[in-house]
């Protein structure tokens, strides 16, 4: 009985550990394995069910127990790993032999849903989740030809993942490829707990401001960036697709574009350009036309401007710096924030954004009105992180 | 696995952070030399007048007047003005003795009272042009009664809306072909030119209206030399191609409106006598007839009456020595630089000039007949 006193030592401070004795035909075996992961009842129901047919032939443990599962050591360290998988331990004690079994597991996972950070109006709405497999299998039904290709590497010492490397054999360029296989190999002792450390395993520069890769929930977005030979990378328990690598055209292109007419395509692309032009200009041209070059406005409208900024207290580069800070504050709340208290967000700053800050003479009409078409503007792009 | 070695590798590879530190500092260091961002003035600390009036006093000094539209809700225009030896130092008089500062970037329009005009402006347009603030687009007119008197009607009138002058010469508001259009740089290069001359509008305070033209001046090297009626302006802004939708009275028989003029030139210098003939197409369409003249009728007496009134204004500018419709241009190529230098007095007053017009009447004016 030394293992299972070794087992127990081992995940005494482990509540959902569990350690039974069933008799499956004329062998007492016990079963070893975590309750938060495996649906115990279910799983001896499943096993008996499997052994009930095999009475007749008499077989050694050994024999059976590589019928049910994969025969391990019966070593501390080979079953260790395999209990924190989920698996089931099944192990003979008077032979000694000790295997692992797939089990019944318990559902951890949501179900397929919607995607909740991108939104597609013409287009197939089921998102990735959590389950890496769920991912895969969605993904291959969007990429239903042969050639694509999942290569699994397990990355992390202490809490190992797995990583997925997903591309399209005949499209992929080889040296993008090889470069990606080689900076996962090299990089296979780092963990991957989120994205910051995904970037230092395939060695991007962590201060740039522009994203050096995408991110989709949504499986025809990632089906399609495998069509144009990138590579989609996925982590366990992460429920987006990462593409590599990120183009330029990716902040203004979405896969759901193809479905609007081709004029209407260019036109809504366009659209998606010239608001970000004008998300990164306005502010600044608002502060230029005010206090710099009033000559380049119009008379009336520089004479309504003037008209509406009497009495307004701080330079336009305070003005608007300040309102700035303000919009940006709450657009980070809102994100932040839970469904209930988030409406109570949008109509505090609606007033402190609205009427309010104008009838105080903090800031002045126009302003509100740059501000406005600046964040709507900005918020026109495919992608919420090239804000 | 082992317990131990739990947590221990999460800084495994911290990204180089030094240089991103060092280039952030070097960006927040150099803000205080962003010079430009400092010494502005917001919009509402500027005051922006629209026009500016200029007249002589009797020491001889000139007199400047500024309509400022207001930017609050009580009043609607604030007539300032000033006396001074230059204009320069007048502006700045003003801007010293106001709350905002005088900002002339957005000025439109110049008004010089007539005696102004008759003595010359070439001090005022050189002025202009040498400060950086005033836009050489800025127009031109000349007052033909003295500027106190004009501002303060315009002050009177101006209750609702500030800009009125400025609405009265703008292209997409009042402008109307009987009025010349003449920029402070076209005022400068007729200062400068040989053979080019300007007319500048004349204007008054109305009786019902705000403000009526009284035709235009004829400019020689920024000196008002004569004075020509408003049906004149409208042949001469024909000539210069600007006459569209212009309306003219065909003797007793019709009213028709120009929509489109075209013009060519064939020039030629004998024995040292310039030649000039000039053809006008003319497309025209009639707005009202009396009686029941033929089209043929009304083309012949258009034709008329324009070559008519063009030649009365011809020869009136050739007494002048003024070449208002810039006909010197097209003997650049027969003369030499010294040559051109007496256009005005040699060559000018001699030209053979015939203006052939050539009118199409496109429509009648919605209606079959005549």
């Amino acid at each position: 009985m030394e293992l299972k006193e070794s087992l127990a030592a081992y995940f005494k401070e482990n509540a959902d550990y569990f350690h039974v004795e069933i008799r499956l035909l004329q062998y007492e075996v016990q079963i070893i394995g975590l309750d938060s992961l495996v649906d115990l009842p279910q799983s001896i129901a499943s096993l008996q069910t499997q052994t009930s047919n095999l009475v007749h032939a008499s077989l050694q443990p050994a024999a059976l127990l590589k019928i049910l599962g994969k025969l391990i050591e019966p070593k501390l360290e080979a079953i260790v790993p395999e209990i924190i998988k989920g698996n089931l331990i099944l192990f003979e004690p008077k032979s000694g032999t000790c295997s692992a079994v797939l089990p019944i597991s318990k559902n951890v996972t949501r179900s397929v849903t919607s995607p909740e950070t991108e939104n597609t109006l013409y287009g197939a709405s089921s998102a990735f989740q959590e389950d890496i497999n769920t991912n895969i299998g969605i993904l291959r039904k969007h990429c239903s030809g042969g050639s694509m290709q999942v290569e699994t590497y397990k990355v992390g010492k202490n809490c190992p993942k797995s990583l997925l490397l997903i591309y399209h054999e005949n499209r992929v360029a080889p040296r993008l490829l090889h470069s990606v296989q080689a900076k996962i190999k090299a990089g296979r002792d780092q963990e991957v707990d989120h994205i910051q450390q995904l970037g230092n395993i395939l060695g991007v520069n962590p201060w740039s401001f522009v994203p050096n890769f995408n991110m989709t929930e949504m499986p025809q977005n990632a089906a399609h960036s495998l069509q144009q030979g990138k590579i989609v990378l996925m982590i366990d328990r992460y429920p987006f697709a990462i593409i590599l690598p990120s183009l330029i055209m990716d902040m203004f292109c979405l896969k759901d574009d193809y479905n609007y007419a081709l004029p209407f395509m260019y036109l809504i692309r366009f659209l998606r350009i010239v608001g970000a032009l004008i998300a990164t200009i306005i502010p600044g041209l608002y502060v230029a036309l005010v206090s710099v070059n009033p000559e380049v406005l119009r008379l009336q409208l520089a004479l309504s401007i003037a008209n509406s900024r009497q009495d307004v207290p701080y330079p336009a580069f305070v003005e608007t710096l300040l309102l700035l800070i303000v919009l940006e504050l709450i657009l980070e709340a809102s994100v932040r924030l839970p469904k209930s208290v988030g409406p109570t967000i949008t109509m505090v700053g609606g007033i402190i954004l609205g009427q309010a800050a104008v009838s105080a003479k903090l800031v002045s009409n126009l302003l509100i009105i740059v501000l406005a078409g600046t964040t709507i503007a900005s918020l026109r792009l495919s992608d919420f992180r090239t804000r | 696995m082992n317990k131990s070695d739990i947590n221990n590798s999460h800084m495994d590879n911290p990204a180089k952070p030094r240089t991103a530190i060092k280039l952030i500092l070097l960006l927040v260091g150099a803000v205080p030399l962003l010079a430009g961002c400092w010494d502005t003035k917001d919009i509402n600390h500027r005051s922006l007048p629209v026009i500016m009036g200029i007249s002589l006093t009797e020491e001889n000094q000139y007199k400047v007047f500024l309509d400022i539209p207001a930017t609050n809700e009580t009043s609607s225009v604030n007539i300032v003005s000033e006396t001074g030896d230059t204009i320069n130092d007048i502006i700045d008089d003003i801007s010293m003795n106001m709350e905002t500062q005088v900002d002339l970037l957005h000025l439109k329009i110049v008004i010089a009272d007539k005696n102004v005009a008759r003595r010359g402006m070439e001090d005022i347009i050189s002025a202009f042009n040498r400060s950086r603030d005033i836009s050489s687009k800025t127009l031109l007119a000349i007052s033909d009664q003295p500027l106190d008197q004009f501002f303060s009607d315009m002050e009177a009138k101006s209750e609702q809306n500030g800009s009125i002058i400025y609405d009265y010469f703008e292209k997409n508001a009042g402008w109307n072909p009987q009025l010349a259009d003449t920029r402070v740089w076209q005022m400068f290069r007729s200062i400068h030119s040989y053979t080019h001359d300007v007319i500048v509008p004349i204007i008054r305070s109305g009786q019902s209206t705000s403000i009526e033209c009284l035709g235009a001046a004829i400019i020689k090297n920024g000196r008002m030399t004569g004075q020509i009626g408003t049906d004149e302006t409208l042949v001469a802004n024909a000539f210069y191609g600007k006459s569209a939708f212009g309306k003219i009275e065909v003797m007793d028989s019709a009213t028709v409106q120009i929509t489109s003029n075209r013009l060519s030139h064939h020039s030629w210098l004998q024995d040292g006598k310039p030649y000039l003939r000039s053809h006008l197409r003319l497309k025209v369409t009639i707005l009202d007839s009396r009686g029941h003249p033929t089209e043929t009728q009304i083309k012949e007496k258009l034709e008329e009456l324009l070559t008519l009134r063009l030649n009365k204004m011809f020869r009136k500018t050739q007494k002048e020595q003024a070449d208002i419709l810039a006909l010197g241009q097209y003997f650049r190529k027969h003369l030499t630089r010294e040559q051109l230098q007496d256009w005005r007095s040699g060559y000018y007053p001699n030209l053979d000039f015939k203006l052939r017009i050539t009118t199409v009447v496109e429509n009648r004016g919605n209606l079959k007949h005549l």
